[in-house]
């Protein structure tokens, strides 16, 4: 690469990156839209610090996480997903079903979202062999700090869920 | 026959705003309404709190800046206790906004704003020699421009369009007759937005150096949350900073030697945006980079003031402190004051909805009532153009001589005079010759920094009035910073050691505002008007325009889903 030469080599402290992302996206300040940073938040008290797994509270940013998706064998995303069900239902989705949304979202232009920033690291050819989005369906999205009781509710569901997934890419 | 054309929303980037134009019979815009259509009121949350927090929730507001919110906030609470922040920490403050501003730009003109000039489907027809030879002419400093990266960036390229998930750039109008470039300019632009992309992710490694974590890097009210031991282990050190100085040195490379070369070479095909788009034609700014404390706007190098009317003779002076200079209308806006009062200074700001808007989903707005989230900002009752094109328009009329080389420089490979400055095109290249300024000054700033740390002066934070109980009982304050897309303020008032009020005037609450009470037009909304479009159904003209100011309007919410604007829901208190 070109530009951005302040690699490892000038990182004397540089550890090795972790193979595995657990990436936590949301609003804190938008009620439900911060699911997902509460279910990251939860796994990773419960884990720890490990060479294994990097946790990383992405906030609502874009382009700038970009550098956390990179060099990956494996990415968790949590997130707040609606797909019209029930609030507080879980989803998980791999592969296709995340490509179905990026299909369904092209009619809308909202983009500086997460399936961007995953199209942009596809584009940039350093893309993670496996990548499972756990979220769960909001019930009221409006300025505020907590969860609604609906998907308060789901958490544990959702924390159970995630915690599937990210065992079994720790076993691969 | 008249028509109206609605885009919603048109950022790329977070947020909700829509934009109605309205053509005249000649498909010129005679009139545009611009819109902020999501509620933010993060005020209301700031109510109550210990003033000392109030930047952790600051940032996160916005998805793409989050450092500026939280330097514009603990100014304010400093501003208001009285607190005056140590050398280092005002240092490392800049750099750490430098970092944002120089990132967000290179950013902005390759990933936000180039999909408005550049076809990238075009790209795919590019002579990947051709394009070799053109990008050497144009960037001959620039090391990778052989036909054979060129042909592997087409093909990676291809890859991506035929797997049918454009992503990124699946807004843009392709083929629109307004694409001036041929397809070999294409196709560089697009080999160098993947560069930026790559290189971006390697500088934003500053903001974790020094604010322990991005995003959300940590700030400190009265100082800096860095501890800095040059010889130490467990603090930043001198290994530490010399990554800090390569990653300047790569910043530099790529605004000089990739940046500014394709902003030129991209507008040298558009010479006629040197004429659309200029809009208001009054520019204000709050100043930064502060050379000696906050209290020394002389010495800032952002520097302070309003232009009216193009006027660059003149450069007027900006208290944000004054109740007759900087309010907030509400005449067209969703919201309600006490008294019926229509316009307050930020320190008496209320944030209370009254949305008497239509029922989305809404065919049109109607801008004879009110019709926006945001307010009316403006600067003792005139309407302000905020940003880079406003902060470049005001040190050349302050005189200073950096930014006169950078700025007649570029107008003479343009071959155009200054008034070319005042237009969509104009708006654009002032944010690279902002970059420009901006990476040179992150290094004086390291230097700086260096100089100042050998000198024995390690202190980051001053923390005699940490304790709330050194505070009086009673206390406003007023922070600001020049945000890559403009003028920020905060406004706090302390009562009790708790925030009785907080208010926040945003860039984009200044660019994007409605009409006010004397009809005046946003900044937005005048720049469109008298813009040419060429195809209503497809108004890349509106997009143009509108994306030379970076929009943003914060605190967008972040779901997935089919159709996200329907998860969104309002609430009116």
């Amino acid at each position: 690469m070109t530009a951005g030469s302040a690699d490892a080599a000038l990182d004397p402290r540089a550890v090795p990156r972790a193979p595995i992302l657990v990436l936590g996206l949301g609003n804190l300040l938008l009620t439900d839209d911060a699911a997902g940073l509460h279910v990251e938040a939860a796994l990773s008290a419960e884990r720890g610090v490990s060479a294994q797994v990097e946790f990383v509270d992405g906030g609502t940013q874009g382009l700038s996480l970009l550098h956390y998706l990179s060099n990956r064998r494996a990415i968790l995303v949590l997130d707040a997903v609606g797909l019209g069900a029930e609030p507080g239902s879980v989803h998980v989705l791999r592969g296709p079903a995340i490509d179905g949304l990026r299909v369904q979202r092209s009619t809308t232009a909202h983009e500086g979202n997460a399936l961007e920033l995953l199209a942009t690291a596809r584009l940039l050819g350093d893309v993670a062999e496996e990548i499972v989005v756990v979220g769960v369906e909001p019930a009221r999205i409006a300025t505020g700090i907590g969860l609604s009781p609906q998907v308060e509710a789901a958490l544990p569901e959702a924390i159970e869920r995630a915690r599937a997934v990210l065992d079994s890419m720790l076993r691969r | 026959m008249a028509q109206r054309i609605v885009v919603d929303p048109v950022t790329r980037i977070e947020g909700h705003l829509r934009v109605e134009a309205m053509l005249d019979d000649s498909s010129h815009i005679h009139d545009a309404v611009s819109s902020g259509t999501m509620w933010r009121g993060l005020e209301v949350i700031l109510q109550g709190r210990d003033p000392r927090d109030a930047w952790a929730f600051c940032e996160r507001i916005c998805g793409v800046c989050t450092t500026v919110h939280a330097l514009a906030s603990v100014r304010a609470v400093e501003n208001s206790l009285g607190i005056t922040v140590p050398r280092n920490a005002d240092i490392i403050r800049n750099i750490m906004f430098l970092t944002q501003m120089v990132q967000d730009h290179v950013i902005h003109f390759y990933h936000l704003h180039a999909l408005d000039w550049v076809d990238v489907v075009s790209a795919l027809k590019a002579n990947p020699g051709a394009t070799a030879a053109l990008a050497q002419k144009v960037s001959p400093s620039w090391p990778t421009a052989t036909e054979g990266y060129f042909k592997d960036v087409a093909g990676t390229l291809s890859k991506f369009v035929a797997s049918g998930q454009l992503g990124i750039f699946q807004n843009a109008y392709w083929g629109h007759p307004a694409y001036k470039l041929p397809p070999e300019a294409n196709l560089m632009a697009v080999a160098h937005y993947l560069e930026a992309l790559k290189w971006q992710k390697e500088l934003v490694k500053i903001h974790t150096i020094f604010g322990g974590k991005n995003p959300h890097p940590n700030y400190l009210v009265g100082g800096v949350a860095s501890a800095i031991a040059l010889n130490g282990d467990n603090a930043i050190n001198i290994e530490r900073l010399t990554m800090v100085k390569g990653l300047i040195s790569d910043a530099i490379n790529i605004v000089e030697n990739l940046y500014i070369p394709d902003l030129l070479a991209v507008a040298s095909f558009y010479p006629e945006w040197t004429k659309i788009g200029g809009g208001l034609g009054n520019y204000m700014c709050y100043g930064d980079l502060p050379q000696n404390g906050i209290g020394d706007v002389a010495k800032f190098r952002f520097p302070r003031g309003v232009i009216l009317n193009k006027n660059l003779s003149e450069v007027l002076p900006v208290d944000p402190a004054d109740p007759a200079q900087i309010q907030e209308e509400i005449s067209h806006s969703w919201y309600r004051y006490p008294g019926g009062k229509d316009a307050l200074h930020p320190w008496d700001g209320v944030t209370e909805a009254n949305y008497t808007g239509p029922k989305p989903p809404f065919k049109q707005l109607d801008e004879n009532k009110a019709y926006s989230w945001l307010k009316a900002p403006r600067w003792k009752g005139q309407a302000m153009e905020v940003g880079p094109l406003a902060r470049m328009l005001m040190g050349f009329a302050s005189g200073r001589a950096d930014y006169k080389e950078v700025v007649t420089a570029a107008l003479g490979k343009l071959k155009v005079g200054p008034e070319a400055l005042f237009s969509t095109l104009g708006r654009t290249a002032a944010r690279g010759l902002e970059s420009q300024l901006a990476v040179h000054w992150l290094m004086d700033e390291y230097d700086r920094l260096i100089a100042n740390l050998k000198g024995g002066d390690s202190t980051t934070a001053d923390t005699q009035f940490w304790d709330p109980a050194t505070w009086k009982p009673e206390s406003r304050g007023y922070g600001f910073t020049e945000a890559p897309r403009g003028a920020l303020g905060h406004w706090v008032h302390i009562k009790d050691r708790k925030i009785a009020n907080y208010q926040i005037v945003v860039p984009s609450t200044w660019n994007a505002s409605p009409r006010d009470g004397k009809g005046q037009h946003g900044a937005y909304e005048a720049a469109l008007i008298g813009t040419p479009v060429a195809d209503p159904k497809r108004p890349v003209e509106i997009l143009r325009t509108i994306h030379s100011f970076d929009p943003c309007l914060a605190c967008a919410s972040h779901v997935f889903g089919p159709d996200g604007e329907k998860l969104v829901e309002v609430k009116v208190r």
